[in-house]
């Protein structure tokens, strides 16, 4: 465990100390200004911010998992008994800087009386988005090149695109007779949709916590896909 | 001891390594020859499992990683960072804590002579600061393996020397030192074992007295012996030779010589000359890469 935090600290300290790290920042920022704009309740502010921080906590992921990319990470694999633990300070990592920058969206958002939440209901974030971000930069693992092998992450970008498309398009799909894969794409997505539909209606029932239970194995595919392919990765790094 | 067994490794269609077997002795400075290309920086990303074999097998010893110092060819640095602070996070790496870690990463930066740079950023050091450090982070730590790919690349004279100092000092510690180099000089000077690899394959490999003993030649001037002493000798071993005043020991007879020369004067044979004649690793090194 010690490793993984020594990694996730130089990790994190290695993207803040780069141009790099002005890019979850800006995104924060422009998040936290946009989708706030017209001010926000606590139903909005489960979904909108949960969906919003999970793409800030996928894109912190894939800019963690490009730092480490690079040769002068041979000197801290070469210490590691298990390459996993690289991933483990990755995903450590996305989780603490989204947390970060979701507590300054958020505090941001009450200064500026943007923003009503209620207590103690609005404490459900914690078990709702944790998991969702803990599926996000899990995800980013296997869409990096870092534990990507012979192009399979741009299989994985390919696959999680045409996902989203095809339920952005589902009413079209249905018109076309594709029931079968609209149920499909609705069964794949259940889970998260459930998840922040289910806490931003404040229901905490069975659903919400199979719909929880289910991102968690979701996240745990995703983070063993990433650590088996890099288990097995030569490491040929250039700077 | 690494034991090595037909090791085989290609990347896409180019073979980098082809049916490698070798064993690196415990305590040895093994070092690792051959020209640009030949596979030995492959061959030691290979025995840090930084890439794997297509075939073969590499035993490391039950070695734990953490036991393992590692120099890489080239050595990259987040710039923003401080010699101290990054010297403190592989040292955490490597398993140090607290008073250890601290007194572990002040030691090594005395060692290396950059105590006095411990607050400096990575990117504002030179090439040669750049690779003490690397010298510094491989022996955090303290492993009983140091695996060093071209230590002395790129630094000058006295940074060649100071690399060659700490390479014997490892080895008076009894540690096992792999090393690949292209200085021949600095290979003779410090290691005990070489290998050369050519194309993949190995074509030389041993202790370096070994290596260099088939080209290694004595000549002994004498004057007139008895021919039971000519016939003793001769039988020593079969690379002396005695011909009319001369004898001649070529390759492992070389290490014979005192007995050689203690039988002769003991005999009271007129010792006149004695003429040694040395190979050179170079010679052996493009002997065998056909250079």
């Amino acid at each position: 465990m010690m490793r993984i935090w020594t990694l996730t600290l130089f990790l994190i300290r290695d993207l803040f100390r780069s141009l790099a790290g002005v890019v979850p920042l800006a995104a924060a920022l422009a998040f936290g200004l946009i989708a706030f704009e017209y001010g926000m309740d606590q139903t909005q502010y489960f979904t909108v911010t949960g969906v919003g921080t999970g793409a800030i906590c996928l894109l912190t992921g894939l800019l963690l998992a490009s730092r480490a990319n690079r040769a002068s990470s041979y000197v801290l694999v070469a210490r590691l008994p298990w390459r996993g633990e690289l991933l483990a300070a990755l995903v450590v990592g996305s989780l603490l800087i989204t947390a970060a920058l979701t507590l300054l969206i958020t505090g941001g958002n009450l200064l500026a009386h943007r923003l009503t939440l209620e207590f103690p209901s609005v404490l459900w974030i914690l078990p709702t988005w944790l998991p969702f971000w803990l599926l996000m930069a899990t995800l980013a693992l296997p869409l990096s090149p870092l534990a990507g092998q012979s192009g399979s992450e741009i299989v994985g970008w390919v696959l999680l695109t045409a996902l989203l498309v095809a339920n952005d398009q589902k009413a079209r799909l249905q018109e076309r007779g594709l029931d079968w894969l609209v149920q499909a794409i609705t069964a794949i997505l259940w889970p998260v949709n459930m998840l922040l539909s289910q806490a931003s209606a404040g229901i905490h029932g069975r659903s919400y916590f199979l719909a929880l239970a289910l991102t968690l194995a979701y996240a745990g595919l995703a983070f063993g896909l990433a650590v088996s392919s890099l288990a097995s990765k030569d490491l040929l790094w250039a700077e | 001891m690494i034991r090595v067994q037909a090791l085989t490794k290609s990347y896409n269609s180019i073979l980098a390594l082809d049916h490698l077997s070798l064993e690196v002795p415990d305590g040895a400075v093994f070092g690792l020859l051959g020209p640009n290309g030949a596979g030995k920086t492959t061959f030691l990303r290979l025995v840090m499992s930084l890439v794997f074999p297509d075939t073969g097998q590499i035993d490391r010893g039950g070695l734990p990683p953490s036991s393992i110092g590692y120099l890489p060819e080239q050595v990259y640095y987040p710039p923003r960072f401080t010699v101290g602070d990054y010297l403190t996070t592989v040292g955490k790496l490597a398993g140090l804590r607290g008073k250890v870690l601290q007194e572990a990463v002040e030691r090594l930066l005395s060692q290396v002579g950059l105590h006095e740079l411990s607050g400096r950023r990575l990117g504002a050091c030179s090439r040669g600061m750049l690779q003490r450090l690397g010298l510094a982070q491989a022996l955090l730590g303290e492993p009983s393996l140091l695996l060093l790919d071209e230590p002395a690349q790129g630094l000058d004279p006295a940074g060649q020397k100071f690399m060659r100092d700490q390479i014997v000092a490892q080895y008076q510690a009894g540690k096992t030192v792999l090393l690949s180099s292209h200085h021949l000089d600095e290979v003779t000077r410090v290691c005990t074992h070489v290998a050369v690899i050519h194309q993949g394959q190995l074509v030389r490999c041993g202790p370096l007295e070994t290596i260099l003993a088939p080209r290694a030649q004595v000549t002994i001037l004498t004057g007139p012996m008895p021919l039971d002493l000519a016939a003793e000798l001769v039988s020593l071993a079969p690379s002396v030779a005695v011909a009319e005043g001369r004898v001649t020991l070529t390759g492992e007879a070389v290490s014979r010589k005192a007995e050689v020369l203690r039988l002769l004067l003991d005999a009271g044979v007129d010792v006149r000359k004695l003429d040694e004649q040395h190979a050179t690793l170079e010679e052996v090194y493009l002997e065998a890469t056909g250079g």
